[in-house]
């Protein structure tokens, strides 16, 4: 093991009271319950985990064929297949307390209810940080969307987690809206610890042989190097709107994506899609970021967030 | 040594061949570390030129063959071009680098109790059942005459891997769509005509192949068959992470359930799996 010099930056972070050593998170659906990847990645290199988006009961998701490449993206319609929040506890979170890394649980409901009895069940138990509002799923009938693109209604789901839950909540954005920034500050003023952003991108592929959809959903969520650019503006229009602590995602394949989104104003980052081609992108977009600031003498990764000059 | 060197099961390969061998038939071979896990039948790995970004997932691609030598592992791919990311493969040269995890998901279960062992392929789907057939050959000393193989293809020159097969096994039926090559026929319709032939005490069957064809053959079998076949679906992480690749089953208690393809198969019992 390397000594660690006097030279090395900070990387650690501070999100609404959760500590992580460092800004990096594998995103909600892209990274399993952790254990799919430990064999792989070295756990606790990372800064924090969002698990698969929870819901009370098990789901079973959408049918097949649930995902399509596209240029540059990944359209999926997987529905939010998940173990439900019991089997989650019970079989998945223990694996997860091993490790020295921030847990972050990602919650869906189909009605207000049902988020508050999911916040309050994961409230419980030892070994989950933070929570993860999903209010921007696009491939749910009930739930996702209709809360996430209605401020009103993204409000509320905010306040009654909040009301169910003494973990910090963090609520994901859904960037299917005309002004994201009004969604953002309606959750904020509902009492969001932060805001993540964004989800995917509402989409479709057709296959001109058969003249069908791709997906059987018919349309999915477009993710991957594709959508960094929507993501980047976002992440920055949010990050001037609210106060608390913007978390940015959305294409982000390498630690320079990274360090972008943190110029545009994210005190931290979340990596999904690229965690299917590289299972360590978020381990080596850790060590990017760390030479980074060596080399541009920058002592602590807090420094170069919002330092966007336009 | 780099990081991605020393995580397990993630490999940097370097092409040593690239050949078509029919017509959008390629055969691949990739010199991989030493440390590549023995594959069982029916395994596949993840398979992405190095550093390209589009397309930028990994493909599936089933294990043909694999040599394990002291120094290196090669492993052979017997695949068909179907898309934009298999069209790229196919143009790879000789030391071109991949990058390549494996061996992944379960393989096919070999039931040493039953006498007759049949195998049911259509088109590339001859790819996993090849290395079964070797492996069978190989671990349980069966004879090239103890085993069947039920193969077919579209046409003679989609016929794959059948030259190679002819080693290991000397009962190979031969079916093509345009009679070409053996009988003007599905693959299906030669074995059910076959079927009474074996019975399922002391039958083990394995299939891979197209949808049409394994659910043709969920039609013949019923529930009392040992039946393995493999399924090939759009994959995205390859791990089980990301839920992409599922097919309906019915699950223990006999409910409709999703399985992931990757993780939880490829090899699934022929009677679990539900058509909708």
């Amino acid at each position: 093991m390397k000594k660690k010099s006097k030279t090395d930056p900070a990387l650690a972070v501070d999100i609404a009271g959760l500590k992580m050593k460092n800004p990096v998170i594998t995103a909600s659906g892209t990274f399993g319950y952790g254990e799919e990847y430990a064999e792989y990645v070295n756990l606790n290199q990372l800064g924090g985990i969002v698990v698969k988006g929870l819901s009370l009961k098990p789901r079973l998701g959408n049918p097949p064929p649930r995902i399509m490449e596209t240029t540059g993206g990944l359209l999926n319609a997987v529905g939010l297949q998940n173990v439900g929040v019991a089997a989650f506890l019970a079989e998945k979170l223990p694996f997860l307390r091993r490790y020295d890394v921030a847990v972050i649980a990602n919650i869906y409901g189909e009605s207000y209810a049902e988020y508050a009895r999911v916040a309050e069940k994961l409230s419980a138990a030892p070994g989950v940080h933070a929570l993860e509002v999903n209010v921007s799923c696009p491939n749910v009938k009930q739930g996702g969307l209709s809360f996430g693109a209605n401020p009103k209604a993204a409000a509320e789901v905010t306040r009654r987690v909040k009301a169910a839950t003494d973990l910090p909540v963090w609520v994901k954005l859904t960037p299917n809206v005309t002004d994201i920034t009004v969604i953002a500050r309606a959750v904020e003023q509902a009492g969001a610890d932060a805001v993540s952003l964004i989800n995917t991108l509402t989409g479709m592929a057709i296959d001109l042989r058969t003249r069908r959809p791709h997906l059987k959903n018919v349309t999915g969520g477009l993710s991957g190097p594709a959508i960094k650019p929507v993501a980047l503006r976002m992440v920055w229009q949010v990050a001037q709107s609210v106060a608390v602590p913007v978390i940015g995602m959305g294409g982000i394949l390498t630690a320079e994506d990274a360090l972008e989104f943190m110029v545009a104003g994210a005190k931290a980052v979340q990596v999904g899609t690229a965690n299917f081609i590289n299972p360590l992108a978020a381990e080596e977009i850790v060590q990017g970021m760390r030479l980074y600031l060596k080399h541009h003498k920058i002592k602590n990764i807090a420094e170069i967030v919002g330092t966007l000059q336009v | 040594m780099t990081e991605k060197a020393m995580a397990r099961n993630i490999y940097l390969g370097e092409v040593s061949r690239n050949e078509e061998v029919r017509p959008d038939f390629f055969l691949m071979k990739i010199r991989l570390p030493a440390q590549f896990e023995r594959p069982l039948p029916g395994q596949f790995v993840m398979v992405r030129v190095a550093g390209l970004q589009d397309p930028f997932l990994s493909r599936p691609l089933s294990i043909y063959a694999c040599k394990q030598g002291p120094r290196f592992c090669t492993i052979e791919l017997l695949y068909r071009v179907a898309g934009k990311g298999t069209r790229i493969l196919a143009g790879l040269i000789p030391g071109s680098q991949v990058e390549l995890s494996g061996p992944l998901g379960t393989g096919y279960r070999v039931d040493r109790t039953k006498k007759n062992i049949v195998l049911i392929a259509g088109g590339i789907g001859i790819a996993p059942l090849s290395l079964l057939v070797r492996e069978l050959r190989r671990r349980s000393c069966r004879a090239a005459d103890a085993m069947t193989v039920y193969l077919g293809a579209r046409t003679e020159t989609a016929l794959v891997g059948l030259d190679a097969l002819r080693q290991s096994c000397s009962r190979i039926i031969v079916c093509t769509d345009d009679g070409t090559l053996g009988e003007k026929a599905p693959v299906t319709k030669a074995f059910q005509r076959d079927l009474p032939k074996y019975n399922p005490a002391d039958t083990a069957l394995y299939a891979c192949g197209p949808k049409p064809m394994i659910r043709s053959l969920a039609g013949l079998l019923n529930d009392q068959y040992f039946c393995q076949v493999s399924l090939e679906e759009r994959m995205a992480c390859g791990v089980g992470a990301c839920a992409g690749c599922v097919v309906a089953v019915k699950d223990a208690s006999g409910n409709k359930a999703y399985r992931r393809v990757c993780a939880d198969g490829p090899v699934f019992e022929l009677k679990d799996i539900l058509w909708e």
